[in-house]
């Protein structure tokens, strides 16, 4: 059961470097073929500096940064009884390859609902505001983790 | 790739074009734990997902079927021009399903100097469920 007296907790920064070749697999695991994700020069045709990382790229650095175990742990949330409820990306710049983006994880949001069948929930939302090694915003991503109890 | 998309171009009530994925293979959700880093059981491993009440075996990363609306957005609207792009994961996708994803522009406004049109999305099954809504938004250039 989620502790939910932790709202407005920050967490260790995620420090993530922009790969090439990570955005290329990313987009083919997709199925996603669109030529920018796969080729400069294409990508610098249609008005960007590089191949840009695609929509939801930003699942990368969260999922293989190493740090949610932690956050899930900090928080008491029993991972098993996750569900991802909302997924939602604010874009403010493009992100390239070699980009280095730092974002804080942030606990903005602790409630507990309770489901039109009698279930209760506790819905917790994290929040990342990703700037890149020149100190731009790039993007926020928002995430809203239910917890079925 | 997406052609460049204008303003003008632009009215309440247009069409994303729809996109059509799959049928889906676990495949898939191999290659999209190994780009995506979500390494969970229940995507790759039915042994697993049939021990924690999934009877038929494992399910998509909501991700991959974000994923996918994403594509279907960014293949009309340029990248570039994506502000929000925001969903709501409504049901779970297993090895088979065949996913449409389609969309509706629903306002169009002049913000602050730029010209901003958002919308909503869907990726359904073949069957009509629902497995992701959501919403965008994109400021897009003018032709003037």
């Amino acid at each position: 059961m989620a502790d939910l007296s932790k709202v407005g907790t920050e967490y260790p920064p995620i420090t993530w470097e922009i790969e090439r070749g990570k955005i290329r697999e990313f987009a083919k695991a997709i199925g996603d073929f669109d030529p920018i994700y796969q080729d400069k020069e294409a990508a610098i045709k249609a008005g960007y500096e590089d191949t840009p990382a695609p929509p939801t790229f930003l699942t990368v650095p969260m999922m293989w940064c190493d740090k949610m175990p932690a956050v899930i742990n900090d928080l008491k949330i029993n991972f098993m009884m996750v569900l991802h409820g909302e997924e939602e990306y604010e874009y403010y710049r493009q992100m390239y390859p070699g980009d280095v983006i730092t974002g804080t994880p942030k606990v903005t949001r602790m409630e507990e609902k309770t489901s039109k069948s009698g279930a209760k929930m506790d819905m917790v939302t994290l929040e990342v505001l990703y700037t890149n090694q020149k100190g731009e915003k790039v993007a926020k991503a928002r995430s809203l983790l239910v917890e079925r109890k | 790739m997406a052609e460049e998309l204008y303003f003008e171009d632009v009215n309440v009530g247009d069409a994303v074009p729809e996109l059509v994925k799959g049928p889906l293979q676990k495949l898939q959700h191999v290659m999209y734990a190994g780009a995506s880093g979500d390494f969970n059981p229940l995507h790759t491993d039915d042994d697993f997902a049939k021990a924690v009440g999934m009877k038929d075996g494992v399910i998509a990363h909501g991700m991959l079927i974000m994923g996918f609306v994403g594509q279907a957005v960014a293949a009309w609207i340029p990248k570039k021009n994506l502000k929000k792009f925001g969903v709501r994961f409504a049901g779970m996708t297993k090895p088979g399903n065949t996913i449409t994803v389609t969309g509706t522009v629903t306002d169009k406004r002049v913000e602050d100097g730029d010209n901003i049109i958002a919308g909503t999305v869907a990726a359904k099954d073949e069957n009509g469920d629902v497995k992701v809504t959501g919403k965008f938004e994109a400021s897009l250039p003018s032709r003037s």
